[in-house]
């Protein structure tokens, strides 16, 4: 399944609102059994189930007889320590294999009953949290709901079944490698943070991935995956009261955890000056990364970094655009802040052109960094940004599966009602917040500064043939 | 550029629009020649607008495989009215994306906005295509980046066993056959402006484009913005119909070495004869997603569920919405494990192959393209490409609403028949890019 480190977006919150999240909020949230109601904000409604703590979030949207349900779990690799790194994401991929009702056996497994309906379907995992989803014809919500309300508990999680799925997980970790980037920021993540687990990716380091034990995988889901550490989507077209009955036959056998989930209380310590890693191996084009230590995507700042990195990169118009790519020294720059629960690192990744080098790129990064920092932005450049970031929020909207993606990212990040107050701030942001923030956070003394230098292949060997 | 993600394709089948009835809700109309299709969705706020003008890479002139991409390259990088940085200032302000992409055998034409800036992104549009500066400068900077560009794709095992795959299966001068990046790059290095020009004259005109525009949007005001931006314009040319693929004397097992990679992409397969309407064409599709589509099919179940070999495997028919394309299957392998993989492939492939399809296997694929025929029916952009595909493959927009019962009509005896005929696996190209082992 599906791993993401994505390095250039910006995985916010939806606020445009659609006419029906205009009017929700004004109307009552129906009062469903066995369900205290929390709140409604926009459109959508938040429900604890009553015996065991299982967060509902309901958004009903009737234009097409399609449903989205989606199930995170707040568990991430950053969970993980020396030893299980990756064990999230391979965990994610043996939830797959079988549970004690629905399995390839009986010919009702997940993927058996959601590729004979027809239904669009992943799972995936990453620094905070871990997903499993399905968007359906909405006759067969109960259907798909009951398999993935079976393997939250009734997991088979069998040795004979990690073995094969290791080296499944092992060619992901492969295939991950083979791009320079992601070796890079690979890199970069853990010169960062050495005591906070961002340190390591999700896909984990590969001999754990190789190593770890089927007793530790299966700990950590008795752990972590319980009905009072996840939450529950419903976003399309189901009637609240009647999706809320299947949740609650479902789900609702289940007790809460029992133990308290644990909680990641390691805080990076302060960075006390500049940090470089290189990576070399056979390749192209060179890279630069930079990245700077940035807030959690709960924080206030937040709004004001995802401006300043549109201004610095999104378009012609922007910054290293007009320094880098148009004077033919780049392919391509990107600069975004990361939206985790933790605090985590502001971005820029530039792709060097043939003939430039990796210091002449990284100077010319750092110069515009320091004329912004000094001089500001424009109100006009805010304002584009800031029309650029409230245009894709919409764009997110496209669809249940769209919102459903968002919306993962701000429970992961620890706040849903993220999807709409991330574009109100946004829209409020102006050009000395976008100053402020880049002196606060765009401080070298808190940064690591990456190259990847490709090591230039001898000419290629005519390849061998057999007709 | 060529640059496909054919993996994707394993998960995404037939990507059917947002409404069950899409040939009686749109609304196709002939504006100045241009092929026009509006089509209202319940989504808030957003239009997709996706178009293609036959413009693409096998129109570049024999002497210059670059041209196209050159032209389809200017078209963003000013106007004789506004310059590049004018033309971003606008879009950006309003948060719309426009972009421009050659592929194969057209231009692309994908665009987003709000429905209040659809007028001001469809004048963008004409502006772009209509009225390229050709400034000499920004071309000199293009054939830069072009070259930057493919230098970094050199490194992408992936791109490099489809690449070497389409020079294998398709002869010289099918528009689906590329050229090798270093004759590619040599055409940048000595392509003129007046070459470039030349070609934007011949092939940029509305009689070859169809524009697709789906979502919160009014077909009359669509209809009448059109009107206005392409007023006066005029040219552009059906291109010859090409003769099918032929056989080609390639080696069958090839290999393209990569120092340092972790992961070999395997591409395997051969050119079918088979245009996407062809009798026997659905056919070969539903069988081949029997195969390798999603995590039932064979390929996933046994090769990687199984077997443990691969992250990723797939079957797939591609490349034949314009011309007779081709079947394939993309694995990854890690180097190691790479003979293993290539083996337990091919034990899937020859029992396909040599048995067909089971009647429950068949069943499963119809309930299956019933429902995503349902679920796909999303977003504005997975409507308007499928809109824009079908018209591209010469099909009447009813073939998107009668999908699924075409899909439930076809027997057992009719898939496996088109996989008999039109497939030898004996005659299929295996090409492996990575670190292979014993190969350097």
């Amino acid at each position: 399944m599906k791993l993401l480190r994505l390095l250039s977006a910006f995985l916010a919150s939806v606020f445009l609102l659609a006419p029906a999240a205009l009017r929700a909020a004004d109307v009552p949230a129906p009062k469903l059994d066995g369900f205290t109601y929390v709140k409604t904000v926009g459109a959508i409604s938040e429900y604890t189930l009553d015996s065991n703590g299982l967060t509902m979030l309901v958004l009903p949207e009737h234009s097409a007889p399609v449903v989205t349900f989606m199930v995170t779990y707040r568990v991430g690799s950053r969970n993980e320590v020396t030893g299980t790194t990756g064990a999230t994401h391979l965990l994610e991929h043996l939830m797959f294999k079988g549970s004690t009702n629905f399995n390839d056996k009986q010919g009702n497994s997940v993927k058996q009953f959601l590729e004979t309906v027809g239904g669009n379907y992943n799972a995936t995992t990453y620094l905070d949290r871990t997903n499993y989803y399905a968007q359906i014809g909405n006759e067969h919500l109960a259907g798909y709901m009951a398999i993935e309300a079976d393997r939250m508990r009734n997991l088979w999680l069998r040795e004979d079944d990690r073995r094969p799925e290791m080296t499944v997980v092992r060619n992901e970790f492969e295939i991950g490698e083979n791009d320079p980037t992601q070796a890079l920021d690979k890199e970069i993540f853990a010169a960062a943070f050495q005591a906070h687990p961002y340190h390591h990716s999700t896909i984990g380091w590969r001999s754990d991935i190789e190593k770890v034990p089927i007793e530790k995988l299966r700990a950590f889901y008795d752990t972590f995956y319980w009905p009072d550490n996840a939450t529950v989507s419903i976003i399309g077209d189901f009637e609240p009261a009647a999706a809320a009955a299947l949740v609650k036959k479902y789900y609702g056998t289940y007790p809460r955890a029992p133990k308290p989930i644990p909680q990641v209380y390691t805080e990076e310590p302060e960075q006390s000056g500049p940090r470089r890693v290189i990576v070399q191996r056979a390749g192209e084009l060179g890279v630069v990364g930079l990245s700077y230590k940035s807030p959690a995507g709960t924080h206030p700042d937040l709004p004001a970094l995802n401006v300043l990195g549109n201004i610095l990169s999104a378009g012609k118009t922007s910054r290293f655009y007009r320094s880098l790519t148009d004077k033919n020294l780049t392919t391509s720059v990107d600069a975004s802040a990361g939206y985790f629960h933790d605090p985590s690192l502001f971005q820029i990744y530039a792709n060097l052109a043939p003939g430039a080098t990796h210091d002449q790129v990284e100077k010319i990064i750092i110069a515009e960094v320091d004329r912004l920092k000094k001089d500001g932005v424009t109100a006009a450049e805010v304002a584009t940004a800031v029309g650029k970031l409230v245009a894709a929020e919409a764009y997110k909207r496209d669809g249940a599966f769209a919102v459903a993606g968002a919306l993962n990212e701000d429970i992961a990040a620890g706040d849903w009602t993220l999807y709409y107050s991330i574009g109100d701030a946004t829209k409020k942001v102006t050009a000395a917040d976008v100053q402020r923030v880049a002196n606060k956070y765009l401080d070298i003394n808190q940064s690591v500064t990456g190259w990847f230098i490709p090591i230039v292949a001898a000419p290629e060997p005519t390849a061998p043939a057999a007709k | 550029m060529k640059r496909v993600s054919y993996f994707l394709l394993t998960f995404c089948g037939l990507a059917i629009g947002a409404h069950a009835q899409v040939a009686k809700n749109a609304v196709r109309s002939s504006i100045n020649g241009i092929d026009l299709v509006v089509l209202k969705t319940g989504v808030q706020e957003v239009v997709t607008i996706r178009g293609s003008l036959a413009a693409g890479d096998s129109l570049s002139p024999d002497t210059n495989p670059a041209i196209a991409d050159l032209a389809g390259g200017m078209l963003d990088k000013g106007t004789t009215t506004h310059d590049k940085f004018a033309i971003s200032q606008m879009i950006g302000d309003v948060g719309a994306n426009i972009s421009f992409h050659t592929s194969e055998s057209t231009l692309d034409i994908n665009g987003r906005c709000l429905r209040k800036d659809l007028p001001l992104v469809l004048s963008l549009i004409a502006e772009q295509l209509r009225s390229p500066a050709f400034s000499p400068e920004e071309f000199a900077k293009l054939k830069k980046q072009i070259a930057g560009m493919m230098q970094r794709q050199m490194e992408d095992t992936d791109f490099r066993s489809n690449d070497a795959f389409v020079r294998s299966v398709y002869p010289i001068g099918h528009p689906n056959h590329s050229p090798a990046v270093p004759e590619f790059l040599a055409g940048v290095q000595k392509a003129t402006l007046d070459e470039v020009k030349a070609f934007h004259k011949k092939y940029y005109g509305p009689v070859t484009l169809r524009l697709v525009l789906v979502g919160d949007i009014d077909p009359a005001i669509a209809q009448s913005e059109i009107t206005k931006g392409f007023a006066g314009w005029t040219g552009g040319e059906v291109p010859p119909h090409p003769a099918k693929a032929g056989g080609v004397d390639a080696p069958r097992d090839q290999t393209v070495f990569m120092a340092d990679k972790t992961n070999v992409s395997v591409t395997w397969g051969q050119a079918t004869g088979l245009r996407y309407g062809d009798p026997d064409a659905l056919a070969l599709r539903i069988g081949t997603a029997v195969l390798g589509y999603g995590f039932t099919g064979r390929l996933m179940a046994n090769v990687r569920d199984k077997e443990g070999l691969t992250y990723g495997i797939y079957s797939t028919v591609a490349n034949d919405t314009f011309v007779d394309g081709d079947w394939r299957i993309g694995a990854n392998f890690a180097p190691q494990l790479l003979e293993k993989g290539i083996e337990s492939t091919k034990r899937q492939l020859t029992s396909w192959y040599k048995d067909g399809v089971t009647d429950a296997e068949l069943a499963q694929r119809k309930t299956e393209r019933a429902g995503s025929y349902k679920v796909g029916l999303s977003t504005t952009g997975g409507m308007a490409g499928t809109i824009l595909t079908t018209l591209n493959r010469d099909l009447d927009l009813t073939f998107i609403d009668e999908y699924p019962a075409r899909v439930n009509a076809l027997t057992k005896e009719q898939v496996n028949g088109a996989i008999k005929k039109h497939l030898d696996p004996e005659k299929m190209v295996l090409v492996k890019a990575g670190t292979v082992t014993g190969a350097k």
